[in-house]
């Protein structure tokens, strides 16, 4: 491996359990074998272990990560071993008290997600009555010596309200708020043809985004990740497959991205049986993509081999069966026609909900 | 912002020393690396100095002019409060 090759970034997933049911979550279709969780000891070895290695940031979710009844005691042992903590949260269990306790633990940034601006299709969404009570989490976190940021996944339900969720975010005095739109993987991926934004949606998107940093310039940072199935080039997915991200999920494996576990050709490692370090170093699903030597044409040979490392080994997987084929994404594809006809799979059936 | 201004660091953004002696900025969901200059004047940052006093503290060090070290340095700050980075 590449001595310089250093993980930046760990994320958490301590849980996939969440009261909350959001047909768009990433997370795998089957929950139920996620349920044999690391205990707090074992999470701390990672955390300690991942500082070692060089990591600087650690995130913690889901699931939602406040079901964790450890959860202020992990953020204390993140911020013990210098790591710059972040909670992931949808923020309905984020009351005074847990919230000052995660302060006081060396919490830095919590990120909060919101389905919708407005109550009745949030909760239509979350398959939960929730928005109001996270309006409160939303002010609650404002008070305190914590960053925060406002998230709102963007699909075809609710990006007619996108105008809306920057004036939600305005009214509240939110400093930092990212509209995602949604990431076809897990659930997300087994609802695309609910959740597929249109053209017009994605190009209304666009020019509202353009505007609201123009006229909130200095008050309010607004990040954007664009949709996956819209543009000429894929998403440089975690910056290339093992070179800055690691994710360990409830069960213990490490993956190269939070996707990864969809990927059966691939055998993942648990921190359970070996060592984080040598798992990021030496493990063949994280050697196995890494770089540019694995490359096939048309990435081998392109000049954006570095920017985009092939886009996402865990799409082109869902798309062609085959993980390690250009992205499907990328315009340059010879899949890419797959993309094209799955943007145009919309269907007007109602998503299925997530549950374990 | 002005010469006059006691910058202090907005909420979630805090300095970061590594092993090699290099120091990064971190900040919600991010990192920026710092050259020497700009980590030398946010260390600096406290909220009981002015603006104008770091920039001379940071001059001094480098031995380059206040105007010049002002120059780089007011837009890093510029660029830090249009971020919310640095109050």
């Amino acid at each position: 491996m590449n001595a310089q090759l250093r993980p930046l970034s760990l994320l958490c997933e301590l849980t996939y359990r969440c009261n909350l049911q959001c047909p768009y979550c990433y997370n795998p279709l089957d929950l139920r074998a996620y349920r044999d969780e690391l205990t707090t000891g074992q999470w701390s070895s990672v955390l300690q272990a991942a500082a070692d290695l060089g990591v600087i940031q650690a995130h913690f979710s889901g699931g939602e990560p406040t079901l964790r009844p450890d959860l202020v005691a992990l953020v204390e042992a993140a911020a013990a071993c210098g790591l710059y903590t972040n909670l992931i949260t949808q923020g309905t269990f984020l009351d005074d008290e847990l919230l000052d306790r995660l302060v006081d633990g060396g919490l830095n940034h919590v990120q909060i997600s919101i389905q919708a601006p407005q109550a009745p299709l949030a909760d239509r969404i979350a398959g939960a009555i929730v928005h109001d009570k996270k309006a409160d989490a939303l002010r609650r976190v404002l008070t305190r010596d914590v960053a925060l940021t406002l998230n709102c996944v963007l699909h075809r339900l609710n990006h007619d309200s996108i105008e809306e969720v920057i004036d939600y975010a305005q009214r509240l005095g939110i400093r930092r708020l990212e509209l995602a739109n949604v990431q076809f993987y897990g659930w997300a991926y087994r609802n695309r043809g609910a959740l597929m934004p249109t053209l017009e949606q994605v190009r209304h998107g666009e020019d509202v985004v353009a505007a609201a940093r123009e006229r909130l310039r200095g008050s309010m940072e607004i990040v954007y990740v664009l949709p996956d199935y819209f543009g000429d080039f894929p998403k440089p997915c975690m910056n290339g497959w093992g070179r800055q991200f690691i994710t360990v999920t409830p069960n213990g494996y490490a993956l190269p991205c939070p996707a990864a576990a969809g990927i059966t050709t691939l055998a993942f490692e648990n921190v359970r049986d070996r060592a984080l370090g040598e798992i990021w170093c030496d493990s063949a699903s994280f050697v196995r993509y890494r770089g540019t030597d694995w490359m096939p044409e048309p990435c081998r040979s392109c000049e954006r081999r570095e920017l985009d490392w092939g886009g996402c080994r865990c799409q082109a997987y869902l798309i062609t069966g085959d993980p390690g084929v250009t992205d499907p994404a990328c315009s340059l594809s010879p899949d890419h026609a797959a993309i094209a006809s799955l943007r145009e799979e919309t269907s007007g059936a109602e998503p299925v909900y997530r549950r374990a | 912002m002005k010469p006059t201004a006691y910058p202090r660091f907005g909420k979630g953004v805090k300095l970061r020393h590594e092993g090699n002696g290099s120091i990064m900025l971190l900040i919600p969901e991010g990192a920026l690396v710092l050259n020497a200059s700009a980590a030398a004047a946010l260390e600096l940052v406290d909220g009981t100095r002015p603006l104008a006093e770091i920039i001379a503290a940071v001059a001094e060090q480098f031995d380059v002019t206040a105007d010049r070290a002002g120059e780089d340095l007011s837009e890093l700050f510029e660029r830090l409060e249009q971020r919310g980075l640095v109050q």
